[in-house]
């Protein structure tokens, strides 16, 4: 069923996203175009997840789908699988990428001579500016995630955190219902309606 | 060989995105019953689609001499067939080959998802699959 794309096109038109929806559509509201990039990237991973589960058998309970999640789904993303898998047995994951492809790409260094293509203003990436400029960039990828294990039944909360590029601590899935309690790392809490 | 079969996309929201009599022998009086012993065989399928992994159900319920066989994809929408042959490869091929266009129509970024499906060329498609295998 799926044509190849080259990968560089798929590293330009996130690069793109990000920074048409920051710096044009909503550059004075980074939460808005932030929910609106996971927004994008709910109903792509919506899709792949019914794509990706085509030829396999369905899944028992939560655990597999999530280890699906972290093997063939990521395989099929991101060409390499979860490097970490940690649970609380409460309902929340962890799952850890220390060498995340998208991140890859994207250098934050010093001197404005390195400065990545889509960051449009010219001031000097401070740590904190670095910080938040590839926040935006993980939102995608946590509404991929979202949106793949909602369709296969987890309604579920997904956050990400970053320690060091391109190590990438990845998303902590909060399976809560309403309640999105704030995280200080990645954390799912669970409550199964089951 | 005249035989009758109605298709039903349930999606998991328990809303029918899809209908249609794909029988090569139209009983449009009968419609209406083909539907209606589909929706009440939701029940069962809801009961039935835990107890395993497998996608391809087989025959869930029988009425008369007609029989429910469902299939149910990892997003739980559910495929059901009603029918009266007994080619229960041909049924499976079916599924399969539906269950690939519906990925596709879920690939439109403007197919809203648990929408009905209105695409003539779906139902075109499926319509020639039914004659196929069934």
């Amino acid at each position: 069923m799926g044509r190849e794309v080259a990968e560089s096109c798929v590293d330009g038109v996130i690069m793109e996203m990000v920074s048409a929806y920051c710096n044009r559509f909503y550059s004075s509201q980074p939460e808005l175009a932030a929910r609106r990039i996971e927004a994008i990237g709910f109903q792509v991973g919506h899709q792949l997840s019914e794509r990706y589960t085509m030829e396999r058998p369905r899944f028992a309970d939560h655990l597999e789908a999530i280890k699906f999640i972290c093997k063939d789904f990521w395989s099929e993303l991101f060409k390499k699988q979860i490097d970490n898998l940690k649970t609380n047995h409460r309902g929340t994951f962890v799952l850890q990428d220390n060498q995340f492809r998208w991140l890859t790409r994207i250098s934050i260094d010093a001197s404005p001579d390195n400065v990545d293509a889509s960051q449009q203003d010219s001031s000097l990436p401070t740590p904190n500016n670095a910080a938040q400029f590839t926040s935006m960039h993980l939102y995608f990828p946590c509404g991929i995630i979202r949106g793949a294990l909602t369709n296969l039944g987890i309604p579920c909360a997904v956050s990400a955190d970053i320690s060091n590029l391109p190590a990438c601590e990845l998303p902590g899935l909060h399976l809560n219902y309403g309640l999105l309690t704030s995280i200080p790392m990645l954390t799912v809490h669970y409550h199964s309606c089951y | 060989m005249a035989n009758t079969a109605c298709f039903i996309i349930v999606s998991r929201n328990d809303i029918p995105i899809y209908e249609a009599e794909v029988g090569s022998a139209p009983k449009e009086e009968a419609a209406h019953q083909h539907q209606f012993i589909l929706h009440a065989a939701l029940d069962i399928v809801q009961d039935l689609a835990w107890t395993t992994s497998a996608m391809f159900l087989k025959a869930v319920e029988r009425f008369n001499d007609l029989v429910v066989s469902v299939y149910v994809t990892a997003g739980h929408t559910r495929l059901m067939l009603l029918h009266d042959s007994r080619n229960e490869d041909g049924i499976k091929s079916f599924f399969q080959e539906v269950h690939e266009l519906y990925i596709k129509i879920l690939l439109n970024p403007l197919y809203l998802s648990g929408s009905r499906i209105t695409s003539s060329h779906f139902d075109t498609k499926v319509r020639a699959l039914a004659r196929k295998y069934l």
